[in-house]
């Protein structure tokens, strides 16, 4: 089966320090995959370079069997890899529709030729998406200052679907939210599963991963030190991979 | 137009408006003999106040985008010597004035694209600039004034366009308004608005939805370059002269007047009325003082406790808000 993305021997380096080593991993449709290390393992600079942000300085990136040179984060965004960043993605003194068309706003011209924000059109088609996620905001043309972690998490991860994201890469999606919001967020994330869209999920929280993910890529100093099937193994043997206290079994 | 969500009404700030009213019914009431209300004062208050007002409006602009510019005392005598030579060389006026336009955004570009490239905080950027192009005018022109009266006055409608007046109104204000039109318009209703909401807001979400917050910082920087370039050729027609001193202060004042109309230091927050009326609120105080009878050259001292009651103020209704 085609992979929807495809990384190979991906590495990174920042002056002397190699923060990628030849990283290759893969992810179908439909498919959520836990990305797991320790602080500094590299995971956060791998999901850079497939958003965007890095240019990696080795190595292909495949999507849908394609190698695409993703040069900035426009370019990512354009072919379907939407990123949500840990709590950095929303800008908070604008309302949530202008947050959800931040950087594609939808204009109309006014007197055939100035062209001016048309809000009503943002606001409809963000109450759209949003009733399809089944997500309440109280008030579309709040400021996102004003909403709760979850809620904010769900403006993002509405944005990306509104945008017709075709693999989705949360940084730490979970962090810093009640219990409560938690597990919506991670509902929302089986949800989107089931929309056919691949997910990747950088996660310190072990319980979040091994409840929504099904296979888990391990990270240490760089480079992929294991990768897993969920079903065929437990949180004891991850977090001994992720400090490196076993043998490494590629 | 107004559609609640706009940028424009989340965050209009209601407390400039009350002051601005406060203070201008007090200065009706206590100037002797209500001279303030008085037709002669409002011409001058209308011809004075564009100078700073204009490029203090495109300063409000920046400063929501989360950036500072300490350049502008010398980016106006530098456009108003240039405009004075050009004259000087037997160029029609509104042609100088042309011409001006490209120096002017090259010398905002300049201010933009080192603030962005080093990364190293605005404030120190352009008090650099600031500093270097204000040696670099005192040198040009050794500080002498240079009268442009004569140039001027064979071209009628040029004086006319910049510094003429309909009735009583001075052209001066219909300029300063319409630069403020122009700029909300740019700020509340265009995309490039909710860029630069977004990049004082949080600059890494609006990169990463693929905005350019470089290139929106140094737009603003542009913007204020050309805004230098009509004031200080506005001035100098007034003046008669060109005026190595010419602008001299206005690199506080605009931000006083900013943040006298609610802009937060911090960037992402603000509202192009808002600029507006602090612009006026500080004019007017100046000249009401003055019609007080206070004395001028402490006028100053009013003017900063004015600013940090009014620093003070915006804070607390910001943190009810959050």
């Amino acid at each position: 089966m085609e992979y929807l993305l495809e990384v190979k021997n991906l590495t990174k380096r920042f002056g002397g320090l190699v923060a990628v080593n030849k990283v290759s991993m893969e992810i179908k449709e439909g498919e959520v995959v836990g990305l797991l290390g320790d602080n500094g393992a590299g995971k956060s600079t791998l999901i850079k370079m497939i958003s965007g942000v890095h240019r990696p300085d080795e190595g292909q990136i495949f999507f849908k069997g394609k190698e695409v040179k993703i040069d900035s984060t426009r370019k990512a965004l354009s072919i379907g890899i939407e990123t949500l960043y840990q709590d950095l993605s929303l800008a908070e003194n604008l309302n949530v529709y202008s947050n959800i068309f931040l950087g594609r706003e939808k204009l109309k011209k006014i007197l055939k030729f100035i062209n001016v924000l048309d809000h009503d059109y943002m606001h409809k088609e963000s109450k759209k998406v949003l009733d399809r996620l089944e997500i309440e905001i109280p008030s579309l043309r709040n400021r996102i200052r004003v909403l709760s972690g979850g809620q904010r998490q769900a403006v993002a991860i509405s944005r990306s679907i509104y945008w017709d994201a075709k693999l989705l890469i949360m940084d730490e999606p979970t962090a810093a939210l009640g219990v409560a919001e938690q597990k919506k967020v991670l509902e929302l994330v089986l949800k989107l599963k089931s929309q056919g869209i691949g997910i990747i999920i950088i996660s310190h929280q072990l319980y979040d991963v091994f409840s929504v993910a099904d296979r888990l890529v391990i990270m240490r100093r760089g480079e992929k030190v294991g990768e897993r099937n969920i079903k065929e193994t437990n949180p004891d043997e991850v977090v001994s991979l992720i400090v490196g206290a076993e043998k490494v079994k590629q | 137009m107004k559609k609640p969500g706009s940028s424009l009404i989340l965050n209009y700030n209601i407390s400039t408006t009350i002051a601005f009213i406060a203070i201008v019914v007090f200065f009706i009431i206590f100037t002797p003999n209500h001279l303030f209300i008085d037709i002669r004062n409002l011409v001058s208050i209308g011809t004075l106040m564009p100078d700073l007002g204009i490029v203090a409006l495109g300063i409000g602009m920046l400063m929501i985008c989360g950036e500072f510019d300490l350049s502008i005392p010398s980016l106006i005598p530098l456009c108003s010597y240039v405009f004075a030579i050009l004259l000087m060389k037997g160029i029609n006026p509104a042609l100088a004035l042309v011409i001006l336009l490209p120096l002017g955004a090259v010398l905002g570009f300049i201010n933009g694209i080192i603030v962005v490239k080093t990364g190293l905080p605005s404030f120190i950027i352009t008090l650099s600039t600031m500093m270097f192009w204000k040696g670099v005018i005192f040198s040009l022109s050794h500080m002498a004034p240079i009268s442009i009266t004569k140039y001027i006055n064979p071209h009628p409608y040029f004086e006319k366009m910049l510094i003429g007046t309909i009735g009583k109104l001075p052209i001066q204000t219909i300029w300063f308004v319409g630069v403020a039109i122009i700029l909300g318009l740019l700020l509340h209703f265009n995309k490039f608005g909710n860029w630069i909401f977004a990049t004082g807001s949080n600059k890494e979400a609006a990169r990463a939805m693929g905005i350019n917050t470089n290139m929106v910082k140094t737009t603003c920087y542009i913007i204020i370059g050309i805004l230098c370039v009509f004031a200080g050729t506005m001035q100098s027609v007034r003046l008669g002269s060109f005026n190595a001193t010419q602008g001299i202060g206005f690199e506080m004042k605009a931000i006083a007047a900013v943040v006298v109309g609610g802009i937060s230091l911090r960037g992402g927050i603000g509202n192009m009325l808002n600029i507006f009326l602090g612009i006026l609120i500080i004019k007017v105080l100046e000249n009401g003082l003055i019609l007080m009878r206070a004395p001028v050259f402490g006028i100053d001292a009013f003017i900063g406790l004015a600013l940090v009651l009014f620093a003070i103020i915006n804070n607390f209704i910001q943190r009810r808000l959050a």
